[in-house]
């Protein structure tokens, strides 16, 4: 495995690049889309299962092996992702993914002119709320928006936002939170 | 002028004592005398009896002079010698114990000051001590009371804080429970959308 930056750097554009392109290839923009978010969702997997992730990077397999346990793992993923993700696991680059997540957002957005926003609320969005969001994305990130919803009981209320490392915390719960801090580190009584 | 004195009277005793012994070496002759003579001459002296005991006197009191007297004369002459050292002694002895009478009140006032120097001394060492003792223990006092109002202050704070926490996380728990049980959807969206148009934008995160 590779140390340098900034071979790493290039391999992770290579991985993105070979997965957006077999993927727009496939299926268009909207495969392009499914693809990012099934991509999100294992990432997020590995991200919670230390065990999976290890086993992914274990020298100890062969590499046909790790190979294997990827698309054994993955198997209901599109085939270009799934192909992508054993080749990861082969040559024990599967701790790379967060950053081929990354990259592929960045090619989404400068080969499509398309941003994916992360919107999660306490109820589902109904079209006029699903437009004034799109509409406020579009005028911040200056770029087509689309959303990816979901719905999320614990915020109590509001909405998070998020792309590319970028977020946006409008929820009841953190305006709680704040309110929760500001309570308990306030010395004059609790007046603000 | 007293030896000469002393001289002539112990002459004159040992002539006395040389006729009472002339009187009791021939009593016979003295009481027949007195007897055969009467008048006057009872009390003159028979010229034969006087002559013989006038020389026996003379013979005497010159053996007294030759062998007694030197012998009583250096017997006293040493007794008196010996008075005279003694007295000269106890003189001296006399003297000696005044000086050293003197010495020991000397020695005695130099005492009697010492010892009220050292009571002087322990005294003032005692104050001393005693204000030191005093003094520490009110800086250790004071140095209690502020340890117990530091500590009773942290304690306060913390109780406050302990306090003011619990209630913050009652008021938010309340108030989550209140915002999740109460708004309908229709309110929820109202909320999000007042949420989206108050939120800051993307390009300044």
């Amino acid at each position: 495995m590779p140390t340098n930056r900034l071979i790493v750097k290039e391999e992770v554009a290579v991985y993105a690049a070979v997965l957006f392109d077999g993927a727009f290839e496939a299926g268009g923009q909207e495969a392009v889309l499914e693809v990012r978010d099934q991509m999100v969702r294992v990432a997020g997997a590995m991200r919670t299962n230390m065990e999976l992730s290890v086993a992914l990077s274990d020298p100890g397999y062969t590499p046909e092996q790790r190979g294997e346990l990827a698309r054994n793992v993955f198997a209901g993923c599109n085939p270009v992702l799934l192909d992508v993700l054993a080749v990861l696991a082969e040559r024990g680059d599967a701790a790379l993914l967060p950053r081929v997540l990354e990259n592929y957002a960045e090619q989404l957005q400068s080969k499509l002119n398309l941003c994916v926003v992360d919107v999660t609320t306490a109820v589902p969005l109904d079209d006029a709320l699903r437009r004034i969001i799109t509409e406020k994305a579009e005028a911040d990130l200056d770029t087509n928006v689309v959303l990816r919803e979901s719905v999320d009981k614990s915020i109590l209320g509001g909405i998070i936002m998020s792309t590319n490392g970028k977020r946006i915390d409008a929820s009841v719960a953190s305006q709680l939170d704040h309110a929760r801090n500001v309570l308990k580190t306030t010395t004059d009584g609790g007046e603000c | 002028m007293k030896d000469r004195a002393k001289k002539a009277s112990t002459r004159m005793g040992v002539a006395a004592v040389a006729g009472a012994g002339m009187t009791f070496a021939f009593p016979a002759l003295a009481f027949a005398s007195e007897e055969e003579a009467g008048g006057i001459s009872a009390i003159l002296p028979d010229m034969a009896e006087f002559i013989p005991m006038l020389v026996i006197f003379i013979l005497l009191w010159i053996v007294l002079a030759k062998l007694g007297w030197p012998k009583f004369e250096a017997m006293l002459s040493k007794r008196e010698t010996m008075i005279k050292d003694a007295l000269e002694k106890s003189e001296e002895a006399r003297i000696e114990s005044e000086r050293v009478l003197e010495e020991y009140r000397v020695q005695l006032a130099d005492a009697k000051a010492q010892a009220a120097q050292i009571v002087a001394d322990a005294k003032q060492t005692g104050e001393a001590a005693k204000a030191d003792i005093t003094a520490k223990a009110q800086s250790e006092a004071t140095d209690m009371i502020a340890k117990a109002r530091t500590a009773i202050e942290a304690e306060k704070k913390a109780a406050i804080a302990e306090l003011q926490s619990s209630v913050a996380d009652t008021s938010v728990a309340v108030a989550a429970r209140l915002i999740g049980e109460d708004l309908s959807e229709s309110e929820h969206r109202k909320m999000i959308e007042r949420y989206v148009n108050e939120a800051g934008s993307f390009d300044a995160n």
